[in-house]
């Protein structure tokens, strides 16, 4: 008891972002696994932090443009102190949806190979980038890049809260086309639903998602969470609506309880949220076997 | 319907980008038309599906269609959802189409899922996992979709591939059923010949640079059929059923 009074009172954001963290990545990530597009989701991850490395280059300056425009100290405001990181993000991400989703038109590459160079290149082009940051820490900026459960704040939480308002909503608000596209997108097409457009725009909404949990969290957590509650959503429903149901309580449940054992047990919170996801998934996965 | 015809097609080109697969097609398509497209794999058949569709941009000429509303079956195989859709859940999709942005499904349209279910049979399988089912069922799901479009049209692209002998017919008498009770215009795809003779009224044959439509009499000539598949065909006549085959060469040379 004492351990999580601690925790509320040194983390409290950390520990409802954990929470959200997780129930953005679980949600998304039927929609990621029902598309056996799992490789995007690992792809993505890496993209969104070859953005952030990018912006330490800072050959663009976002941010100082911003508040000269709109008047606000940069240092000051810790929203715009941070935003060149987060656009950047989602800007590389948003490039790699784009690519992929083109991926169709063409047959020499299969859409795993195309997402495995964008995976391979993403690790390589952010060690460029790092080399050539004018900061001279690379283990600094790594620590940056790669994000931390517990460096979670008020904006960051924030900033997750909308994105999964959004997600629901958007999610909620076309859940006719977003079942038909992704279950027979020919049909849809040929019954007059503007495939190519629908999963286009999932897919933007997945990468959107996917960027800034992995720009909060890391990308490790993120990757896992995309998979995990959702493939042991897919092993214990029995309806659509169940497998989402399932896999956002995973995702809800299991980061702030993870950030207790790894407080009681002195373990990293990132990486103890994904075993223990893992365990629950093992023990779901026997269980479903005996049965 | 527009002088007796739902479907128009005039100086059609077919194909992708710069290379046209086949031109100049005319064609008329009228109410409860039954006609089956037949030819060798990459003869044009689904490029010339997924134009009548519109889900390829004619390369030239006219499609007349307006106020046509097309129910499509696609092949089985396509469909392999990893989420536990109920067969409601899929037939109820077919509804989908016709809804606008932000409308919400209606009462109407489970009762339209609902009858289309019953029109395929299968009303007792609608709370049953569409991954649960066999390869019949998925097949009557699929058409059960198609109708809840309340389609002119229904295109059904392979529909028999891969079934056993019972479901096979049992879904051509369903398809059958379709077109005369409840007077639909049907396009059946297959590479099963005898099915298309025994079925449709009228056929489309598909060669590699050529094109021709016409009665079941006029295109199914032993001589046409094996210039187009480049093999012997053998067409035999029992009752009023067609049993359209192979003639296999065997390593002596005789037929």
């Amino acid at each position: 008891m004492e351990t999580i009074n601690i925790i509320i009172d040194l983390f409290p954001y950390a520990l409802l972002g954990s929470i959200l963290a997780g129930i953005i990545c679980s949600f998304l990530g039927v929609f990621v696994l029902s598309q056996r597009a799992v490789f995007l989701g690992a792809a993505l991850t890496q993209v969104s932090i070859a953005g952030v490395a990018f912006s330490f280059l800072h050959l663009v300056n976002l941010e100082v443009m911003l508040g000269s425009y709109f008047s606000i100290d940069v240092i000051e405001n810790s929203f715009l102190h941070h935003f060149e990181h987060t656009f950047f993000s989602l800007l590389f991400s948003m490039i790699a949806v784009l690519i992929f989703s083109q991926s169709y038109r063409q047959k020499l590459i299969t859409q795993d190979g195309l997402l495995g160079i964008i995976f391979v290149i993403a690790i390589a082009v952010r060690i460029m980038f790092i080399q050539k940051s004018p900061i001279a820490e690379v283990s600094e900026i790594e620590a940056i890049l790669k994000g931390d459960i517990l460096f979670i704040g008020a904006n960051e939480f924030y900033t997750m809260l909308v994105i999964l308002l959004i997600i629901f909503l958007i999610f909620g608000l076309f859940s006719k086309q977003l079942k038909f596209v992704t279950f027979d997108s020919e049909t849809a097409s040929a019954h007059g639903i503007n495939s190519r457009f629908w999963l286009l725009f999932f897919y933007l909404t997945v990468g959107i998602g996917i960027s800034l949990t992995t720009r909060f969290v890391g990308d490790v957590f993120t990757f896992a969470y995309l998979i995990i509650p959702s493939s042991i959503g897919m092993i214990m429903a029995k309806k659509v609506s169940q497998v989402f149901i399932i896999a956002v309580i995973i995702g809800a449940v299991i980061p702030p309880v993870s950030i207790f054992l790894a407080f009681t047990f002195d373990f990293s919170s990132g990486p103890t949220a994904v075993v223990v996801a893992f365990v629950i998934f093992i023990i779901v996965y026997m269980v479903k076997r005996l049965l | 319907m527009k002088d007796n015809y739902l479907i128009s097609l005039s100086g059609l080109s077919i194909g992708y980008k710069n290379k046209i697969i086949h031109s100049n097609i005319n064609l008329k398509i009228t109410d409860n038309d039954f006609i089956g497209l037949v030819g060798p794999n990459g003869s044009g058949k689904t490029t010339f599906l997924r134009t009548l569709l519109g889900t390829l941009k004619p390369l030239a000429g006219n499609i007349d269609k307006d106020g046509v509303r097309f129910g499509y079956v696609p092949q089985r195989d396509t469909v392999q959802p990893l989420l536990p859709y109920s067969v409601f859940d899929v037939v109820m999709m077919g509804r989908y189409s016709l809804k606008g942005l932000f409308e919400k499904i209606e009462k109407e349209d489970i009762a339209i899922a609902g009858e289309s279910l019953e029109k395929v049979g299968i009303s007792s399988l609608k709370n049953m996992n569409y991954n649960s089912l066999s390869g019949g069922q998925r097949q009557r799901t699929l058409i059960a979709r198609a109708l809840a479009v309340n389609p002119n049209v229904l295109i059904l692209d392979e529909p028999t591939n891969g079934m056993d002998t019972p479901s096979h017919y049992s879904l051509l008498s369903l398809i059958e059923d379709l077109h005369d009770q409840s007077k639909l215009t049907i396009l059946l795809v297959s590479h099963l010949l005898s099915d298309v003779a025994n079925l449709a009224k009228k056929i489309i044959l598909f060669e590699k640079d050529n094109f021709q439509c016409g009665n079941i009499d006029d295109i199914l000539s032993e001589e046409n059929l094996s210039k187009t598949y480049s093999t012997g065909i053998k067409i035999s006549k029992i009752g009023s059923e067609f049993f359209i085959t192979s003639k296999h060469t065997h390593a002596n040379g005789n037929n």
